[in-house]
């Protein structure tokens, strides 16, 4: 059977193979009202705007949050899109505002721990996640557990900024131009961003590896 | 490059993200210095288990955004086209400063609609005493029927309609209140698609005695022979029932549709197996034999029938 990893590894793929003239008669189609475009479009990218933003916020809710939120800015802006950029561009540049809008708020509130409140206590958001790959060796689960936790800790000590270029760079492989394209940053910016991230990670992560 | 340059580019190269120069003499560096050869594989390590540790989005919050989605655009649709009226009605639509045009509008829309409602009065179009339901609606032969009507004394007509309300019931037809109304449906609709729908579903029901009772009516009587034809295979297992035997003698004789005989003879004298054949069942075959033509499948299984019997057609 199929792991959850490979089927939307599966439907990434599929979506890639969606070529960019496709991609750009299924905007015009969206333009023009055809709800059918604008649903091939939301699913050509919904997974990694969702990933994205689950990952950056540990939160079912917030995700979700930022999930409708995107596609309806985009649902509205679409008519106004002139294919300046790239819409993916376009896209994760509202991704990156929205997620940037709710680190800065959780920094300002201090709401910075992944943990959430359940009826066990509380708990990372991130246990309510399957972890498939160390269930088997107890003592490589300890170990993933332990990573685990540190890489919270780390991604947690970045600041929004970091947090999201090391985000888009590592785990969604942009690329440096495309996210300093999606931040408003220029290359050069995004670069010593993700620098110090990296910084940040090896030192946390070198006593693991 | 040095080693110090090296160490702060481990990450970006791993990336890819340096520009073809560095690239190269980082390269070049590293196939040259052990120690950060060393630096190197553990940044790769660090990097592997980093992304060994990353979750992927589970496939129902995938959905619940999705579904979430569908119905916040369809709610936005919906705004849209209500809101076009309020749109034109802007203020910035309107020559500027002119209040006086936008108020003559809004008079001329009260007339129309004024005006409008008094044509559909004196057209006898308006709704009356309905509810809310156009007379249009409520008069559809398919859900309602007049059931009286009276002179109100001033020149008017006073009007009493049943309607038929859709209910949706749900069950097993081995509930008594759903095997009813399957009976009902199988004696009563005028649909021979409920009514075949009907016979199939009380198939397994046949032992109950009003279940039996409709589906040998429907049997003799029903005028589809689709209905008769699944109305007799609910009763193949009861084909030794006295009653049973005798609809299907009475199948064999009267219906006009041929296969609706073949299969009321296979269940009265199933192929192989003993069969047990009263006198008057005797004469009923023989009957058959000598109305059927000389091919005919009935005709040949009767006679089949009388020789397992060791009876000749002519024996009765």
């Amino acid at each position: 059977m199929a792991t959850q990893a490979e089927t939307l590894g599966t439907l990434a793929a599929v979506r890639g193979a969606t070529d960019r003239s496709d991609e750009i008669g299924l905007i015009r189609a969206a333009q023009h009202g055809d709800s059918e475009a604008f649903e091939q479009l939301v699913r050509a990218y919904d997974q990694n705007v969702l990933r994205m933003a689950f990952n950056l916020l540990h939160s079912r809710e917030d995700a979700r949050d930022v999930y409708q939120e995107v596609f309806l800015r985009v649902y509205r802006n679409l008519p106004k899109f002139r294919f300046d950029c790239s819409f993916s561009t376009w896209l994760y540049r509202i991704v990156a505002n929205l997620c940037l809008d709710q680190l800065r708020k959780r920094k300002v509130r201090k709401e910075t721990s992944p943990a959430i409140e359940t009826t066990a206590g509380e708990m990372d958001s991130l246990q309510f996640v399957p972890e498939r790959r160390a269930e088997v060796d107890p003592q490589r689960r300890l170990l993933s557990a332990e990573v685990n936790t540190r890489v919270n800790e780390v991604l947690e000590g970045l600041t929004p900024r970091e947090r999201i270029v090391f985000e888009m760079r590592h785990f969604q492989g942009m690329r440096l131009r495309a996210i300093g394209d999606a931040l408003g940053v220029t290359e050069e910016a995004a670069k010593n961003c993700l620098f110090r991230a990296t910084q940040k990670m090896r030192a946390a992560l070198g006593d693991f590896v | 490059m040095t080693c110090r340059e090296a160490r702060l580019n481990l990450s970006l190269y791993l990336y890819g993200e340096l520009d073809f120069a560095r690239e190269e003499a980082f390269e070049q560096h590293l196939s040259s210095c052990a120690l950060c050869q060393r630096a190197f594989a553990r940044e790769k390590a660090w990097h592997t288990s980093l992304n060994s540790e990353r979750r992927d989005v589970d496939v129902d919050l995938l959905m619940e955004c999705r579904q979430d989605l569908r119905v916040a655009l369809a709610q936005r649709k919906k705004e849209r086209s209500l809101s076009w009226l309020m749109r034109w009605m802007e203020p910035s639509r309107w020559p500027a400063g002119r209040w006086s045009v936008r108020l003559a509008l809004a008079s001329f829309l009260v007339f129309l609609g004024f005006s409008a409602s008094r044509w559909m009065e004196r057209a006898g179009l308006a709704e009356s005493g309905f509810g809310g339901g156009s007379l249009m609606s409520v008069l559809n032969p398919a859900t309602a029927r007049v059931r009286d009507i009276q002179p109100d004394g001033q020149n008017g007509v006073r009007i009493i309609v049943d309607q038929v309300k859709e209910r949706e019931i749900t069950g097993s037809p081995e509930d008594d209140s759903i095997r009813r109304l399957l009976v009902a449906a199988m004696n009563e609709s005028l649909d021979p698609g409920i009514r075949v729908d009907s016979a199939e579903m009380l198939r397994n029901q046949a032992g109950e005695r009003d279940v039996r009772d409709a589906l040998l009516n429907s049997v003799r009587k029903d005028p589809n022979a689709a209905v008769r034809l699944k109305a007799l295979e609910a009763l193949r297992r009861f084909s030794s029932d006295p009653a049973t035997r005798d609809t299907l003698a009475f199948v064999l004789q009267h219906d006009d549709n041929p296969g609706v005989r073949s299969e009321a003879i296979d269940i009265l004298a199933p192929a192989g197996q003993k069969i047990d054949i009263t006198p008057d069942l005797a004469l009923t075959l023989q009957s058959i034999l000598r109305s059927e033509p000389e091919d005919d499948y009935v005709r040949n299984r009767c006679l089949q029938v009388l020789q397992r019997m060791n009876a000749s057609g002519d024996v009765y």
